[in-house]
């Protein structure tokens, strides 16, 4: 079962499936990839936007969190951890 | 050694600590805060070795990697590469990595170390590193990298002389081998592969993520929740500006009064004294008394810089901002405006998108400045009731300036929808940050930064501000009017005719000859035009017993109807009256234009904004 980062619960650790790098401009790519994401990396989806809006999305990725507008979850495809998922972070 | 002084450059990626290693270093006392992106320019100090031998230090914008997404970014890809004009290649790097973030700062350091320069990893914030579960092995990791790595924690001065002999050491090295030949450059995926294979085997023990921090954000970043608390904070800030500065704001008009005082007694009557009483004291007099307010501010700002919630505040943010055509990256920037905006427009550099960031430039001036603070603080406390409203242990004067900031934030969201449709139309801007973990702010670089802040205040005070308040006296004290004359002093002087030919075009919106004479010298700084009504004031009441005994606030509400007060407030919200933002805007820039155009929108919106908060006022009956 694959789903989109931006439609993935929150709280619970997904692993990164494909990355759709042809709609992701050049730059958003790079920094997806020096925010260290890329495939078969493990984030895990922990806040999801405010009052005004469904956007931006907060990830735990290893031991950082990062912010990312909705545009760049939407090109990442994501399927659930097959292990334990306290073992992610 | 040629016997230069080598150059060493600190280089990592965003919130590594790059700025407190380079105080610890060099006793500089640049700006640190705990969001990514505090530092935007290359900056330079000095450090020495052991042995007393200088070296010149310098201290770049975090980046990601050597390709650079946003201004400040390409000044470190550039002194690093060595092609900043004007400057060779560093003799050394120093790679500050953040013990607790191994597997994402290390793709940065092995990049930097594939250059083949004399390099050393500074592995600092290892206290947290520890206190969030983690030990690690740096002589491992050393092996691993093939660069001394040594461990640091920058803020408590841990590990300097050890870093420092292992630069010294580093830069002998690699004179005596033949030069490496830098390996090329690998991919991003697997240089992210390599630094996480390096990071798992450099790390002894591990303890899951800490639990509390998720729990704080679980609260402050909820959609309703957090938004709700953004708002509560900076409502608690602008009642605290008013409440905990009454106090030492009657200390300091004490003491003016005193010093007043003193020279009317010392100095003979005429020019001098009239210069030094009635200019000097009176009018920087009536801008210093603000220092408590703008302190109290400064620390609110500072707190939230510190701790990691700026960067909470820019996610809570991002989804208005984004509806304007911004983003949550250029909410940083616009908060640190409320200090002042010459830092905050520095600040955009972080920005990525040069229409995001142009926009982010022209509103910054919306937001309001500490400088503004003195004008609105002058004018609410005259006349506007000092009383609770609805019984609430809410001031109504708080209430207000709360409402004058709001009407800066709503008057720059609003400019910017149009800006991002018209001239500054370009892509959606994206939004893509990393989160710092929460720090508690330090007590000690609290103090530095407020005392810095507060030296900056009263050197202003001491200089443009008095300077001003000085010539404004003279324009105002001559020609002498003659004893027969109709005209007041203030009306008969030079000051008072310009004041007089300005006012035909401010009178519509309800200025009158005051506030026409306190708007020019206000151009240099907005703060001017409460040191300019001083000034005027004193003037005015010359001799007079009774009239000097009278307050400046007492005066203006005898003068001025409450219509015209507030039309008074809504021009400051939106004019652009200050040299240094202009100067800033224009650099930042790099032409005219732009500072044109904003100074140019910000003019128009303030006189429309003051008309027709005037003309309302006096349809309901306050004319």
């Amino acid at each position: 079962m694959i789903a989109k980062l931006d439609s993935a619960p929150l709280g619970m650790a997904v692993r990164i499936a494909r990355i759709d790098w042809d709609i992701l401009s050049h730059d958003e790519g790079r920094r997806l990839r020096e925010f260290g994401l890329m495939e078969g990396v493990e984030v895990k989806p922990l806040h999801r936007g405010s009052l005004f809006s469904r956007e931006p999305l907060a990830l735990g990725i290893g031991r950082m969190q990062v912010i990312i507008r909705g545009r760049q979850a939407a090109a990442i495809a994501v399927e659930p951890v097959e292990t334990e998922p306290a073992a992610a972070a | 050694m040629t016997g230069a002084i080598p150059t060493i450059v600190l280089v990592g990626n965003p919130n590594a600590g790059k700025s407190s290693l380079f105080n610890a270093l060099t006793g500089a006392r640049q700006k640190i805060a705990n969001y990514p992106g505090v530092t935007v320019e290359r900056k330079a100090g000095h450090a020495s070795f052991a042995d007393g031998r200088p070296a010149a230090l310098i201290d770049l914008p975090g980046s990601y990697s050597l390709t650079p997404a946003s201004p400040d970014e390409a000044v470190t890809r550039d002194v690093v590469l060595g092609r900043q004009a004007g400057e060779r290649r560093p003799d050394a790097l120093v790679v500050v990595v953040d013990a607790a973030n191994l597997d994402n700062h290390l793709c940065f350091a092995l990049e930097l170390i594939a250059l083949g320069l004399p390099t050393v990893i500074a592995l600092n914030m290892v206290d947290l590193a520890e206190r969030d579960g983690l030990t690690l092995d740096a002589e491992r990791l050393a092996a691993e990298l093939g660069v001394p790595v040594v461990p640091t924690v920058a803020v408590r001065k841990r590990g300097l002389t050890e870093l420092l002999a292992a630069i010294d050491g580093a830069i002998l090295s690699h004179q005596t081998q033949a030069d490496a030949i830098p390996a090329p450059p690998p991919t991003d995926v697997a240089l992210h592969q390599r630094a996480r294979a390096i990071a798992r085997v450099a790390t002894l023990a591990e303890t899951p993520v800490r639990r509390w921090t998720q729990r704080v954000d679980a609260v402050v970043l909820h959609p309703v929740a957090g938004f709700l608390i953004l708002l509560a904070l900076m409502f608690v800030m602008f009642q605290a500006v008013y409440a905990w500065s009454e106090a030492p704001i009657g200390w300091i008009e004490d003491g003016i009064a005193a010093l007043q005082g003193v020279a009317t007694d010392a100095l003979p009557d005429g020019f001098l004294r009239g210069l030094i009483v009635e200019g000097l004291l009176a009018g920087v007099g009536a801008v210093v008394v603000f220092l408590p307010q703008i302190l109290i501010l400064f620390l609110f700002i500072l707190l939230l810089e510190a701790s990691g919630y700026m960067t909470r505040a820019a996610f809570l943010m991002d989804g208005l901002m984004a509806k304007v055509g911004l983003s949550g990256r250029g909410f940083i920037p616009l908060l640190s405006s409320f200090a002042c905006a010459v830092p905050g427009i520095m600040a955009t550099r972080a920005i990525p998108d040069p229409k995001d960031r142009l926009t982010t430039i022209l509103i910054a001036p919306l937001m309001t400045c500490s400088a503004r603070l003195p004008v609105y603080t002058l004018i609410i406390g005259v006349f506007i009731p000092n009383r609770a409203v609805g019984g609430l242990p809410v001031g109504l004067q708080g209430l207000v300036l709360f409402g004058l900031y709001v009407a800066g934030i709503v008057g720059a969201l609003i400019v910017a929808f149009v800006l991002r449709r018209s001239v500054t139309k370009g892509s959606a801007a994206g939004f893509m940050m990393e989160m710092p973990r929460y720090q508690w702010p330090r007590l000690r670089d609290v103090a530095i930064s407020l005392w810095q802040r507060a030296w900056i205040f009263l050197r202003r005070a001491g200089t443009i501000i008095a300077f001003t308040t000085v010539v404004l006296w003279l324009l105002l004290s001559f020609p002498k009017a003659p004893a027969d004359s109709e005209l007041r002093q203030v009306d008969y002087s030079v000051a008072g005719r310009i004041a007089s030919g300005l006012e035909t075009v401010v009178r519509p919106i309800g200025f009158n000859h005051d506030i026409a004479l306190a708007l020019i010298p206000a151009m240099a700084a907005r703060e001017i035009a409460v040191s300019a009504l001083a000034t005027a004031n004193a003037i005015d009441a010359g001799d007079d017993e009774d009239q000097v005994a009278m307050s400046l606030g007492e005066r203006l509400q005898g003068r001025w109807s409450l219509a015209t007060a507030l039309a008074f407030l809504a021009w400051f919200v939106f004019a652009p009256q200050c040299i240094s933002t202009i100067a800033i805007t224009r650099r930042e820039t790099n032409g005219w234009k732009w500072p044109l155009f904003m100074v140019g929108y910000l003019f128009a919106l303030a006189y429309a904004a003051a008309g027709i908060t005037y003309w309302t006022a006096v349809a309901f009956g306050l004319g």
